[in-house]
């Protein structure tokens, strides 16, 4: 091995950047690019004929070519897991697959946004800009292994958000939907950085991998023996809390969900569809990261016994080693006795604390997310109680995996395909409801559920796709809504113990809870009267093209759920080796 | 009989207890800050009192000074804080932003104002 010395390091850092690191790192540079160009293109001659939408649209379409693997999805099942950076972030398929997935969303996103015009000739570029830089943000969040990318992800993300919320100008409600965001997400970001803090000094590293290695060096059930032990396990449980409590905002998990259905109904359609898919798709990944990052150890990576500084070490091992196949420690012992059958092994602890932790959580958004959607009479704010309640399921299934983990890698990989599919499929559903939302109100100046009375006759498109993503949402058969759920409950039933079967009780029950207020609004569309003073509504050709586009998956995939689900389980096929 | 862990902290050298302990203090004035003040810019410094309470934590973990037994963050833990106080200063000029456009709406920045979405 090479002597440490600054001129090595420095050349390591180098290479490693420049031959490892930033190939991977294509779409996100077209991203920043695309941004900056979008902001400075004013500055030169001739600059403002350009119009933004183009700017947009081709680097977000540039960035998703890159991000689809060169050699085709086949190379997933053999891609090693790689860190990025020396260790800041981690390239994997489960990177590879989310950063498609938000990129093809925000080429979707952004053509809604020119057909709605809420993106107009003036602020375009404004919008724009600051939808990329979120989508910028959520990649980094859904490749995060370090503590401080994932809070600068997390930080990344929001902040834009935040002005996305309040982007409509001179209007009361949208400013209070900002100024509520704003505030409740820059109090649990501070919150979740002082739990990092915790965390990282407790664990002396910010590196998930090292940190778990020193978790498992700690060895948490000996020290719970020890009075001082004991302070030491109180500080890392307070710590994980305050973590948990910026990923819940994010996930608007139940006790930090009260700005979601404000700043769902103050915000434009178009917003919401970007903060319920895009932004609860990052935020799910992300959990997922923490959970395996700090509940698993793997064997290739540095362990912090020494004191060297650890970067160094993580550069080396980089160069050196490959990564092995088989590294994680699963001891296959399930022990018995405990409730949550996570597996043994010296992290076991941790990933209990999880895993209860997530799961409860999961269980009150689901329910309270369904029973709160009742009353509601504006669609906006109806649709975002129902993403709560999405989010709680998904969060079931991020659970099970991180449960699943510590015994079959293989079954942890399938609830992870379940969680993968349930993101994509909520795509389609959730893209396609707020864009009808969002042109009904351009045609119809109203958001409430009452408006929509008698629908089916003035504009039969609308209200029959409308209807199909509703019954999607509720997850009935025919949908593709279906698939993810049912795949989601197979997984709770594979990880089996009490806590896990009354997880799946909890999520089975609540499939039944959404069945009324999904199917209200349906009914109002196709069954009620339509009201004397309403004239003809009309999307216009393109309008309805969209609608027409994005909501078809919905039914395709509902008959034909193969392909998709293949291409979820290839992302997963290496995850947690 | 029960040992107070904060007791002996006045008689010991510096070290990084010391720093956390301000920063612990930092962080509960800002969380009593953010849920007590109903002027949204006093929510504000709530949040920046926090963030530097996290902040002063990540100085004092990672200094070779303090804690010298390879447990130290080394320079992460400066790094974080560095990169920390940057994105603080972005969010700030964000939320003053929207702060202001509170402003020119309503006529207040009482967050208690703040309530027409509601149900």
């Amino acid at each position: 091995m090479q002597p440490v010395t600054l001129q090595n390091v420095v050349d390591s850092l180098v290479d490693n950047t420049l031959d490892m690191s930033l190939p991977f790192f294509r779409p996100e540079l077209a991203l920043c690019a695309t941004i900056v160009i979008l902001l400075f293109v004013r500055i030169f001659k001739g600059g403002e004929y350009i119009p933004s939408f183009f700017i947009a649209i081709l680097g977000s379409i540039t960035a998703l070519i890159l991000a689809f693997p060169a050699e085709g999805f086949e190379s997933w099942a053999t891609m090693p897991r790689q860190e990025l950076f020396t260790g800041m972030l981690v390239y994997d398929t489960l990177t590879a697959f989310i950063r498609i997935f938000l990129l093809s969303f925000v080429v979707l996103f952004i053509i809604l946004s020119r057909l709605t015009g809420i993106a107009d000739a003036k602020d375009g570029q404004d919008y724009y800009a600051l939808v990329l830089g979120a989508t910028l943000g959520m990649c980094i969040m859904s490749s995060a292994n370090h503590m401080m990318m994932l809070f600068m992800g997390v930080e990344m993300a929001s902040v834009p958000s935040y002005v996305l919320a309040g982007i409509v100008k001179g209007r009361q409600r949208s400013s209070e939907a900002a100024l509520k965001y704003v505030i409740y997400g820059a109090g649990t970001a501070g919150v979740m950085l002082y739990g990092i803090s915790l965390l990282t000094g407790v664990l002396g590293s910010a590196h998930l991998p090292t940190m778990a290695a020193s978790l498992a060096d700690l060895d948490i059930p000996n020290l719970l023996t020890t009075a001082e032990g004991r302070l030491t396990v109180m500080v890392l449980v307070l710590g994980g809390l305050m973590l948990g409590v910026g990923l819940a905002f994010k996930l608007s998990a139940v006790p930090f969900h009260f700005w979601c259905p404000d700043v769902f109904e103050g915000a434009s359609a178009e917003v919401d569809a970007f903060l319920s898919v895009a932004s609860k798709a990052a935020a799910l990944v992300l959990l997922l990261r923490v959970g395996a990052g700090l509940g698993l150890t793997t064997a290739e990576l540095p362990v912090a016994d020494s004191a060297d500084p650890p970067r160094v070490i993580a550069v080396a091992a980089n160069e050196t080693t490959a990564p092995t196949q088989n590294a994680v420690l699963v001891k296959q012992v399930a022990d018995s006795q405990d409730a949550t059958h996570v597996g043994g092994g010296p992290l076991s602890p941790v990933r209990r604390f999880f895993v209860i932790l997530v799961s409860l959580i999961a269980i009150v958004s689901c329910t309270f997310g369904n029973l709160a959607a009742y009353g509601q009479t504006n669609i906006k704010r109806m649709l975002a109680y129902s993403t709560i309640a999405h989010a709680g399921f998904m969060m079931m299934a991020v659970a099970a995996a991180i449960a699943l983990a510590g015994r079959d890698v293989v079954d942890a990989r399938t609830a992870v395909s379940a969680l993968l599919l349930y993101i994509t499929l909520y795509l389609f559903m959730n893209l396609s409801a707020f864009a009808i939302v969002a042109f009904l109100r351009n045609e119809m100046h109203s958001e409430d559920i009452a408006d929509y009375a008698g629908l089916i006759r003035t504009s039969p498109l609308t209200a029959v796709m409308m209807t199909a993503v509703l019954v999607s949402l509720i997850g009935l058969p025919p949908l593709a809504g279906f698939w993810p759920k049912l795949r989601v409950l197979q997984a709770l039933y594979m990880a089996g113990g009490p806590l896990m079967t009354f997880v799946l009780v909890a999520a089975a029950l609540n499939t039944a809870i959404a069945l009324v207020y999904y199917l209200r609004v349906a009914k109002t569309m196709c069954i009620d009267p339509e009201p004397d003073t309403r004239g003809a509504v009309s999307l216009g050709f393109l309008p309805a093209a969209f609608v027409f586009v994005v909501s078809v998956p919905v039914l395709i995939f509902g008959i034909l759920p193969g392909p998709l689900a293949n291409w979820t389980d290839l992302a997963v096929s290496q995850l947690f080796s | 009989m029960f040992n107070f862990p904060l007791a002996n902290l006045l008689s010991e050298p510096v070290g990084v207890a010391h720093y956390v302990t301000v920063g612990a203090i930092l962080f509960i004035c800002g969380a009593l800050c953010m849920a007590t003040k109903r002027n949204a810019l006093g929510v504000l410094m709530g949040i920046e009192l926090v963030l530097n309470g996290a902040n002063l934590n990540f100085v004092a973990f990672g200094s070779q000074y303090l804690r010298n037994d390879g447990h130290s963050l080394g320079l992460d833990g400066q790094l974080m804080a560095l990169f920390v106080i940057v994105l603080a200063a972005a969010e700030a000029a964000v939320a003053l932003a929207i702060a202001l456009n509170f402003y020119n709406n309503h006529d207040s920045i009482d967050v208690d104002r703040a309530d027409q979405l509601r149900g």
